[in-house]
């Protein structure tokens, strides 16, 4: 980690284009190599391929050479630095920001398979390789938060329950619809319809804004204090990952609506429910101790929405852009 | 004084109750006010009612599935009453749960986890448009199941 920028210059920085020796850095890094990536480069790289979006196959063969092992991370410096380093205040906003993603990753894992059932067989493939990806982040943050934070639990559940105290009520906006969402898709597999209601939620929404927002705050953090190392390792690997999961995600999403236009109906719908669920906060959430502020955090939400629906090439109902310009959404704690 | 049995008229009285007078001091404790005032605006507002069901009561209890109906108008609950197997009710959405997890609920599980892990399920009514109101709906879940009641073992325990 040399170099240590602040952690929302990139915020005034706005898009810019990657060089091939960045892409190849960020492609082709194995995990020991990925603490060196930065991860304002990867959030970028999510972005690179949204405006020409591979195909499913594509997807799947980056997933085979970015795969990475969650139990070849060592912990043993992010103990020290969690404990003899982070003040107390920078420890328990990280918690405040990090415990939504604990319970997110847990959530998008388990809430996946259902789509799979209605999918193309090249699209279940990729799935099938999604689910392994949130399977692994989930155990990253099992470990996390049991050999960094020092939770304790006989098991994953027993550590998800011990970090949910942390977790804003507001989480079950998009993370309870989801569940409910994935119930609808369990009982119609192949009901098109309900299948972009859901998408839009998981793809665009949690894994597109929500996700990205989260780790750049947490992680832009540990780069900027040369902190948690490992959690840098494996959470900007996971940031990677991502970026499969998000490019997949477009790529169904579009490819719904332009086999038939009036499925842009179900995603207007299903943005209209979010956006109604995102103008209100539970807790007060500090950002400072991470170098962040909340108009900083909300600018970040934006940027992230704006350019997923410009690159993909969404237009958005003038209601809706009407919503998006009255509600200030907040985190909803992942 | 005995507590009515889950699933009674007196229980769907006292439920009745709890929804008027809101969450208690100690669930509001720690959220900010205004989520509270999102939360008193949509109970101003709300127009639509729900049926919570319950699978599998012990037989001691009543038949299954049951219902409790909530009816919403004008700020107040306008309706709430049983409906067993074989009366019909109208409600704008229509949830279930095992009778575990109802239990679980009032035994101090909380309602925000009873609806993200699917706990209770929508069987009716337009996903997008319930979910709304969720926020409204999950702490008023949590009332529900705090009213205290007889909640009997479940055969075979």
């Amino acid at each position: 980690m040399t170099e240590r920028k602040s952690p929302t210059a990139v915020l005034h920085e706005g898009p810019r284009a990657l060089s091939e020796e960045q892409v190849r850095e960020i492609e082709d890094s194995d995990l020991s190599a990925v603490l060196n990536v930065d991860i304002d480069d990867v959030i970028e790289y999510v972005h690179k391929d949204l405006k020409s979006l591979p195909d499913f196959t594509t997807l799947y063969r980056r997933y085979l050479k970015q795969r990475w092992d969650v139990y070849d991370l060592d912990f043993s410096q992010d103990k020290i630095d969690w404990n003899e380093k982070m003040t107390e205040a920078e420890r328990e906003s990280f918690m405040a920001i990090a415990s939504g993603f604990h319970h997110g990753e847990r959530q998008v894992e388990i809430e996946l398979p259902v789509f799979m059932i209605g999918a193309s067989e090249e699209e279940k493939i990729h799935i099938a390789a999604q689910i392994e990806d949130e399977a692994r982040h989930t155990v990253f943050f099992d470990r996390f938060y049991r050999e960094v934070v020092g939770l304790q639990g006989a098991d994953i559940m027993e550590i998800l329950d011990a970090s949910f105290p942390w977790v804003s009520e507001t989480f079950v906006g998009p993370f309870g619809l989801l569940a409910y969402q994935a119930d609808e898709v369990r009982r119609n597999p192949y009901d098109e319809r309900a299948r972009v209601r859901y998408g839009t939620n998981y793809f665009l929404w949690i894994e597109g804004v929500l996700a990205l927002s989260v780790m750049k705050v947490t992680l832009s953090y540990a780069r900027w204090r040369g902190f948690l190392p490992a959690y840098y390792t494996g959470f900007t690997a996971t940031c990677r990952d991502e970026s499969r999961h998000v490019q997949g995600g477009m790529r169904y999403l579009q490819d719904a609506v332009r086999k038939d236009a009036t499925m842009i109906n179900e995603f207007h719908a299903t943005l209209r429910t979010i956006l109604a669920l995102s103008g209100v906060a539970s807790r007060e959430i500090i950002y400072e101790p991470l170098g962040w502020t909340l108009g900083e955090v909300r600018m970040l939400f934006f940027q992230q929405l704006r350019r997923k629906l410009n690159d993909v090439g969404i237009d958005l109902a003038p209601d809706i852009e009407k919503m998006l310009a009255q509600v200030q959404p907040v985190l909803a704690g992942g | 004084m005995t507590e009515p049995k889950f699933y009674s008229k007196e229980w769907a009285d006292a439920v009745r109750d709890a929804l008027a007078a809101g969450p208690s001091a100690s669930a509001r404790a720690g959220k900010l006010q205004e989520y509270w005032d999102l939360f008193e605006f949509i109970k101003g507002v709300y127009p639509a009612s729900w049926a919570l069901g319950c699978r599998d009561l012990p037989a001691e209890l009543r038949d299954s599935p049951a219902y409790l109906v909530v009816r919403w108008g004008g700020g107040q609950v306008a309706e709430c009453q049983i409906s067993g197997p074989d009366e019909p009710f109208d409600a704008s959405y229509v949830l279930a749960m095992d009778y575990a997890d109802w239990k679980a609920l009032h035994e101090g599980y909380d309602a925000q986890r009873t609806v993200m892990y699917r706990k209770i399920l929508l069987e009716h009514g337009n996903l997008l448009d319930f979910f709304k109101a969720i926020y409204f709906f999950v702490e008023c879940l949590g009332v529900i199941g705090a009213v205290p009641a007889y909640y009997p073992e479940p055969a075979g325990r």
